[in-house]
């Protein structure tokens, strides 16, 4: 498979102004301005093969949006380069623009006061999409994004999730080849967040597009992307597989319990790490690979109501990921 | 081929700019009593100019201007004005200190495109409104009547079109130098200060100090709005003069349009992470 997206030890380097505060620091800012240099994306390079979809991970101001803004065209690297559908997102001027989409979950394109269907009539224009293309994929997203009615409605009064599927509808009238999501479930409530779970997935399966996006949800990233990318202080610090990355960080798994008799707490630790003791349950935590033996263990000898056997929460796993980076 | 490709070309920036002037006027209409008084607010200023410049010339004219040759200019003034208006540095200020930028560097038509059709989106109608109170003002008023010459008035309108051409694009390259600065209005605020002057806004440019008006020369202040005040009303008379001003329009606009794109293509390479 070709890839979508190529990116080649892209940096970015910023130059940001210091000053002291009070009045006295902005003086003396405005007489001799510092500047201390910023290195929001370090050497970052990775590839994904068309059809993919991978999740940026990484804390706020990791540099996920800023890689993702060079890799959309709109800043340009301090060095190193990147291919985006077969183009230079620098260089590749409007025949670029009409392959990617960009969604900023913060951010949006729709005509604040006019409903979504005039963006989207906006949108069939810009980027030339003939009047049947636009009338069968109009069809399709509404469809899948449950939109009915709401595309009549001036924007301003749509909630946050109804705005934000209209948002996805409005950038993907064109059907890009690479879908580029900055947080786009930010703020919305679950069932919003999983229409839009449901839908990229379903949309990428139909049409094959790449996605990347960066989500600090775990749910966007377990349901959406098999492959993450963790970047923390503009480094790259993972790429593979969740799956992977859940067995390294944590080679653990956590067994859950109902007990129906009492049992204490030092009894338990007889079998793994108590983690949590709480009767009538109780959480252990046990080497990966004993997990199996210890759990028939405990069915055998102890009177166990329910048993579950689970790997760690992944925003732990992300969280010593992260943790990783701050010490290397 | 080439011309299949090229009809193509022009059906889709046709399309484009349907579409975008249609979104603006439709915004525009939501905002209809916030336009009313703009378009009030616009007229003000010339309708006190004239107020003041019609009890100085009760005594005789001025230079030649009588109470009737000020009502034309002013006229002339309030029509001009609101066809070459430019607030376009606020709007680009915005989108780039709010990120609203972002989205628009990602489609695949430049920003100013955008801008253009937001400001014939507007300024065609409330140009119309002025000049049908024009029209039915001279019906009653036989001293606000411009001579009656196709031909003038067909110069006129290409001296407005350069003239709001120049301005939008004065206010444009100004607006994108908030790529580097916070206070890029202020700087079209400075201008708008020297335009009250220099362009003719507040007396026509003859009546003003020879000092000024030598100053005025070098800007392109009176090519935006005095000059074609000056042919929409008649006192453009001679070939010379006619030259002149066009010749300095065109060098202006092609100075602002070498600078909006200079600026353009720096800003572009400057443009920060602004707004997430």
């Amino acid at each position: 498979m070709p890839n979508a997206i190529v990116a080649a030890g892209l940096s970015k380097t910023y130059d940001v102004k210091v000053r002291d505060p009070g009045i006295g620091g902005a003086l003396a800012a405005l007489v001799r301005p510092h500047y201390r240099q910023v290195r929001a994306v370090r050497d970052v390079s990775f590839s994904i093969e068309r059809g993919d979809a991978v999740a940026f991970l990484g804390p706020n101001g990791a540099g996920k949006t800023t890689t993702l803004k060079m890799l959309t065209g709109l800043l340009f690297p301090s060095s190193g380069g990147a291919e985006v559908a077969g183009c230079d997102p620098w260089t590749g001027g409007n025949a670029f623009r009409q392959r990617i989409a960009f969604v900023l979950g913060n951010k949006q394109q729709l005509l604040w006061d006019l409903p979504p269907e005039e963006t989207f009539r906006l949108n069939r224009a810009i980027y030339g999409v003939s009047a049947s293309d636009f009338a069968s994929r109009r069809a399709e997203l509404v469809d899948l994004l449950l939109l009915g009615d709401l595309i009549d409605k001036p924007t301003r009064q749509l909630s946050l999730g109804e705005r934000m599927k209209c948002e996805l509808a409005a950038a993907l009238l064109h059907q890009p080849e690479v879908l580029f999501l900055d947080e786009p479930t930010l703020g919305l409530d679950l069932e919003a967040q999983q229409t839009i779970r449901d839908f990229l997935g379903t949309y990428r399966e139909r049409h094959g597009a790449t996605i990347l996006l960066t989500s600090h949800y775990m749910a966007d990233v377990t349901a959406l992307a098999s492959r993450v990318l963790i970047i923390n202080r503009g480094l790259l610090l993972y790429d593979g597989e969740l799956a992977a990355l859940v067995a390294r960080i944590a080679p653990i798994k956590r067994i859950e319990l109902v007990l129906s008799e009492s049992v204490s707490r030092a009894r338990l630790a007889e079998y793994g790490t108590v983690a949590h003791y709480a009767p009538p349950s109780a959480t252990l935590e046990v080497p990966r690979e004993n997990a199996t033996a210890a759990s028939a263990r405990l069915l055998a000898e102890l009177a166990v109501a329910d048993l579950s056997i689970q790997d760690p929460p992944i925003e732990e796993v992300i969280r010593i990921a992260f943790g990783e980076g701050e010490n290397g | 081929m080439a011309s299949a490709s090229a009809a193509r070309a022009v059906t889709i920036w046709r399309e484009q700019y349907t579409e975008l002037m249609r979104a603006a006027f439709l915004v525009d209409l939501q905002y209809r009593a916030s336009i009313a008084i703009w378009l009030l607010w616009g007229i003000t200023e010339p309708v006190i100019s004239l107020g003041i410049w019609w009890s100085i010339a009760a005594g005789g004219a001025v230079d030649g201007y009588t109470q009737g040759a000020f009502a034309r200019y002013f006229f002339g003034v309030a029509l001009v004005n609101q066809a070459t208006l430019s607030w376009d540095a606020w709007n680009i200020d915005r989108w780039i200190r709010e990120g609203e930028m972002n989205y628009r560097l990602t489609r695949p038509i430049a920003p100013i495109h955008e801008a253009i059709a937001d400001n014939i989106a507007y300024k065609a109608p409330t140009t119309t409104i002025i000049l049908v109170v024009w029209i039915a003002a001279a019906a009653f008023w036989p001293a606000v009547r411009v001579p009656f010459e196709p031909e003038r008035w067909m110069l006129a309108v290409v001296a407005i079109v350069l003239a709001a051409a120049i301005r939008f694009l004065n206010g444009y390259a100004t607006g994108l130098l908030a790529f580097w600065t916070t206070r890029a209005t202020a700087l079209v605020e400075l201008q708008f200060g020297l335009s009250l002057f220099l362009s003719g806004r507040i007396a026509p440019l003859s009546l003003l100090p020879p000092g000024v008006v030598s100053v005025a020369q070098y800007f392109w202040f009176p090519y935006v709005l005095s000059f074609p005040v000056e042919v929409l009303t008649g006192s453009v008379m001679s070939t010379a003069q006619y030259a002149r001003g066009f010749a300095a329009q065109i060098v202006w606009l092609a100075i602002w349009m070498a600078l909006y794109l200079l600026v353009w293509k720096r800003g572009r390479r400057r443009y920060g992470a602004v707004g997430g």
